[in-house]
């Protein structure tokens, strides 16, 4: 291998603060380099000459040369060597003036500096690779992440241009923080009449196709030839609109029924049965001092949580302050404000359940439900709640699942919650 | 039956139970929560089927009761009377037990408790390591009573102490008697008894409040759930008795609402004790009324603190308030209150039908008594224990314990809860009272022994007990709410290996300003756990903060699983059980596991029949 080392003074822009004749001396000393020069002005036609004569006569096959920052000369030197027939990738560039005589003061610390860098770049060289320029068809195409304001844009810019567009957003709606939000800062715009428009736009943009409720999961590939793999999430049954047709069951190509399983209303309104339901909890304490507390027990046990409007109809009729019910609601842990499902799996975290494992039965069932402590399956079967100590440290640990006691391991939890599953798949039909 | 209208008709009632059989053959079942998750249920299904074919079912009873302690055998079935002892038989074996032992008096051998300490089977429970140093006072009648049945407290003698109280002596010799015995407060902070409930008595005020605190919210404890599902009536005799002497006519058993069978057992209990006449207006003919109501918990820990109870018992958020004044002087709605818990009020009817000078002799100089502890965690023998005070750790862990499963090397005891502290192996001489403890850097608290061995981090164990009381915490009080964030903050970057040695300083002063500054002993002594795991145990902290390792092999993200490719036989049981398919290998060959997609969940650890999987 024979390097070239080219060190340029740039007239006082280099050479003020570095002394470029020692950097070229030293680089002599540098392993592989056959010959080392300064000049004033490299990128020069005599400059360049230098470069070509020193390729023809001494065989050099990679050259170095330090001087400005590649952003400027780097096409001037590799169009230099290619035009002595070596490959253009062979040349590499040091840069001693924006990255050290331009930044410095010191003369005697610039020019150590410079000279390790010309020494890094002669190692560099010594690695490059004749590369082969060549192109590569592009997919054009784009797809924008996220389908807030920035990615409804950034959509709409590029599918104006004439780019089809996918743009792929987590949640069920494009809009983002701006549709939540009332005014835009500093023009105080009213927020939502400069975001609906684009809205639209963007949906019915014929070059941009909308993938919501849809996430991505997984991107290969390179620069204009990604491959992007997009989780499209599964779309349920409104239930507060489904008459149970079971249409939808006949024209699901998927093989997935799905299951008629008694559900609890998300919002569960207050309907005359439930209003007599809690007249009957509320004169059960009439006059009892402190029944709040039971009362909400009572109201948890029947339906399985407390419902917005069950606990807004005793806050009148026990003339306590909503606020106040609130607090007492969710202060204790016993309460939960969100409905329930089916089966209720309650994991001791005690201190002996603890020691004896605990923590991992709990992530086995996370992982099994798909579920953290305080969530519900997304088909209402499952309820996950931590409880601390139930005082059966024998058993430990301990799972409890509606009113039975489990004592566990947790290469047999998965058993259980399978136990529970199959109970209850109601194949239709 | 009527109610009984006096006293000597009490007298009368009692003596006609005790006449029964003494000697009738009985095969007893013990049933409470953790005998029926083992099946206590089948077992009397299947005991009184057996009897009916044999054609004996008035010859022999099948008595079920609460637990007998022996948590680790539960449910525990003993042939009487002769007392052959039977660790969780199976339903199948019941027709053996039925023809050999209960109708021909001889033990099947092969059913018997057998210890690998010993010899031969043991026939006895008296003969048995578990319970040979036990001292069981307030567990002695578990085998002799269904706690459903008040007939059955009658017949071993309960309420003869409420007779002997009402008929011979004053509310302040009742007192006196208390304060003499020495007995003090079993909930943790073992403030004598009988002085509690002298200034309650004397505390100004018509209207008084006694309280049962069953609210045991430490986890690893769970005497009082036993105490209540087993012989709730010991429990109720003693709040009738210190209701007297203290003037109170009205009591409330706060029972945390994770308690179902306590509850339900109580409520029993009550309205039985209401039809007798030993509840309501005159009991007993006596000018005494009194009234119990139960009052659910709702799933808060801060509730077992005493203003904090009676705050939820008024119906609010359970947060405690600044003391003086105390419950003795302004309680429950303001009126003067005497709140203790369920074992110490099962203590008072011992006291008074057994004397002060007895209970006094039992225990050490300033702690009188028994005390029952729940040994729990890396144990053999788990269960409840009661002892005297004063016995060693030595005594509970191995004698009784009967040592650490799995061979491994006892580390650490932690006393009362999250309260309390680890005490190290090297004090297992130590006698477990309330001064020694509060010595060593711990407490009594409810009495729960969490017993670690050499695989439980310590560091990790301080950070499990700080989250509890994070969690737990009511946030009124701003050292409480925000130190216990804080510690565990740090606690917990120690525990995933980005701790620093400036963290250790840091957590010893936000403790001592936590005992300092709290408003109520949640916060008090939640430092507890820390500053006994600093002070025992500091090379552990060190190892995760400089080495980035955990020595127990629990911290995750400090440790791998490993397959020892020597040991492993390829037989493939792990990788079918990993819930993440993280472990590979070829048929027949060792296998290996992808650090990247392990979890530590320990399923491999667990089924592996070869001892293959390392934890490094």
């Amino acid at each position: 291998m024979r390097i070239g080392v080219y060190v340029c003074e740039c007239g006082i822009n280099i050479g003020a603060t570095v002394d470029v004749e020692k950097v070229a001396e030293y680089a002599k000393s540098l392993p592989r380099v056959k010959v080392s020069r300064y000049y004033k002005y490299m990128c020069s036609d005599p400059g360049q000459e230098l470069i070509k004569k020193d390729i023809k006569e001494l065989g050099l096959d990679k050259v170095v040369v330090a001087s400005c920052s590649p952003r400027m000369h780097e096409p001037t030197f590799r169009a230099v060597v290619e035009d002595c027939g070596l490959n253009p990738y062979c040349f590499e560039m040091a840069n001693i003036r924006e990255q050290c005589s331009w930044v410095h003061t010191d003369k005697e610390k610039a020019t150590k500096k410079a000279m390790k860098i010309v020494a890094g770049a002669v190692a560099r060289a010594a690695l490059l690779e004749p590369l082969q320029k060549k192109e590569v068809p592009v997919t054009p195409q784009a797809l924008v992440i996220g389908g807030g304001i920035a990615g409804i844009q950034a959509a709409l810019e590029i599918g104006n241009m004439g780019y089809k567009t996918y743009l792929v957003e987590r949640t069920p709606s494009i809009g983002g923080r701006m549709a939540q939000l009332d005014k835009t800062f500093p023009t105080l715009d009213c927020s939502a009449c400069i975001l609906t428009p684009k809205m639209v736009d963007v949906a019915r943009h014929p070059n941009v196709e909308l993938l919501t409720y849809s996430e991505v999961v997984n991107v290969d590939g390179y620069v204009g030839n990604f491959k992007v793999k997009v989780k499209k999430k599964p779309r349920y049954i409104d239930l507060e609109k489904c008459t149970g047709c079971a249409d939808c069951i006949e024209q699901c190509p998927v093989q997935y029924q799905p299951q008629v399983v008694e559900v609890p209303s998300i919002k569960r309104k207050m309907d005359d049965k439930d209003i007599q339901n809690l007249d009957t909890i509320l004169r059960k304490y009439q006059g009892k001092k402190g029944g709040l507390i039971p009362i909400m027990q009572e109201i948890n046990a029947l339906y399985n949580y407390l419902p917005e409007d069950a606990l807004k109809y005793i806050s009148e009729q026990l003339d306590v302050l909503l606020g106040t019910v609130y607090h007492v609601a969710t202060f204790y842990k016993s309460f939960a404000l969100t409905p329930r499902g089916k089966h209720i799996i309650r994991v001791c975290m005690g201190t002996a359940c603890h020691v004896r494992g605990s923590d991992k039965v709990l992530d086995i069932i996370e992982g099994e439900l798909g579920i953290q402590p305080g969530e519900t399956t997304e088909d209402f079967m499952f309820t996950l709640e931590t409880v601390n100590c139930l005082g059966c440290c024998a058993l430990g640990p301990v799972v409890v699942v509606d009113k039975e006691y489990h004592p566990t391991t947790p290469s047999g939890v998965k058993a259980l919650i399978e136990q529970y599953k199959t109970q209850e798949v109601i194949h239709h039909g | 039956m009527a109610k009984l209208q006096s006293i000597k008709e009490f007298h009368t009632f009692s003596e006609t139970l005790t006449k029964g059989d003494a000697h009738k053959k009985t095969v007893i079942i013990s049933s409470a929560t953790c005998g029926l998750a083992f099946g206590a249920r089948n077992l009397i299904e299947a005991a009184k089927k057996e009897i009916e074919k044999h054609n004996l079912s008035r010859e022999v009873d099948v008595r079920v009761t609460g637990c007998l302690g022996f948590c680790e055998r539960e449910p525990i079935l003993i042939v009487y009377p002769q007392n052959i002892f039977y660790p969780r038989p199976k339903p199948e074996d019941i027709p053996a037990i039925i023809a050999e032992s209960v109708i021909n008096g001889n033990p099947v051998e092969h059913l018997l408790y057998e210890d690998p300490a010993l010899e031969k089977a043991v026939v006895h429970e008296s003969d048995i390591p578990f319970y040979k140093k036990q001292m069981r006072i307030l567990f002695k009648n578990n085998k002799e009573i269904d706690p459903t049945s008040i007939y059955d407290y009658i017949r071993v003698g309960g309420y003869q102490a409420l007779t002997k109280v009402l008929s011979e002596m004053t509310p302040e010799n009742v007192i006196s008697e208390i304060k003499k015995s020495g007995l003090r407060g079993r909930g943790g902070a073992g403030f004598p008894t009988g002085r509690k409930w002298e200034f309650c008595r004397n505390a100004p005020g018509t209207i008084k409040y006694v309280i049962c605190n069953a609210d045991e919210g430490d986890p690893g404890a769970f005497m009082d759930r036993s105490l209540l599902e087993s012989n709730p009536h010991s429990v109720i005799e003693g709040m009738i008795i210190g209701a007297y002497a203290i003037g109170a006519h009205k009591g409330y058993i706060y029972v945390r609402e994770e308690y179902p069978l306590a509850v339900e057992r109580l409520t029993i209990a009550i309205e039985q004790a209401h039809n007798v006449g030993l509840l309501g207006e005159s009991i007993l003919g006596s000018p005494f009324s009194f009234t119990i109501e139960i009052v659910k918990g709702a799933g808060a820990f801060v509730c077992g603190e005493e203003t904090a109870l009676m705050a939820s018992i008024e119906g609010f958020v359970g947060e405690p308030r600044q003391r003086p004044p105390y419950p003795a002087e302004k309680g429950l709605w303001g009126n003067p209150t005497n709140i203790n818990n369920v074992k110490t009020w099962a203590n008072v009817p011992l006291i008074i039908t057994k004397g002060a000078d007895w209970y006094s002799h039992i225990g050490t100089g300033t702690s009188k008594g028994t005390m029952i502890f729940s040994l729990v965690g890396k144990i053999n023998n788990t269960g409840l224990v009661e002892v005297p005070m004063g016995i060693t750790l030595r005594e509970l862990v191995y004698d009784i314990g009967g040592g650490i499963p799995k061979g491994k090397t006892l580390k650490a005891i932690q006393t009362g809860g999250p309260s309390g502290g680890c005490i190290p192996a090297s004090l297992i001489d130590l006698p477990v009272d309330y001064e020694s403890l509060a010595e060593a850097g711990s407490i009594m608290g409810s009495g729960g022994m969490i017993v670690m061995d050499e695989n439980t981090c310590m560091v990790d164990v301080a950070r499990y007990f700080v989250n509890f009381l994070k969690d737990e915490s009511c946030g009124k009080c701003a050292p409480c709410r925000e130190g216990l964030y804080q510690m565990y903050e740090i606690l917990d970057s120690i525990c995933n290996g980005n701790g620093t040695e400036e963290d250790l300083a840091l957590l010893e002063e936000l403790a001592y300003v936590m005992k300092d500054s709290s408003l109520c002993m949640l916060g008090g002594t939640a430092p507890n756990p820390v500053l006994t795991t600093l002070r025992y145990f500091k090379d552990e902290y060190i190892a995760h903060i400089k080495d980035k390792k955990c020595p127990a092999g629990v911290c995750k993200p400090l440790i791998e699983y490993r397959i020892d490719q020597d040991a492993c036989t390829g037989c493939g049981l792990c990788e079918k059980n990993c819930p993440q398919d993280a472990i590979t290998g070829a048929k027949k060959e060792p296998r290996t596991i992808d650090g990247d997609k392990c979890i530590k969940c320990g399923v491999c650890l667990d089924v592996c029949k070869f001892d293959a999987v390392e934890v490094v």
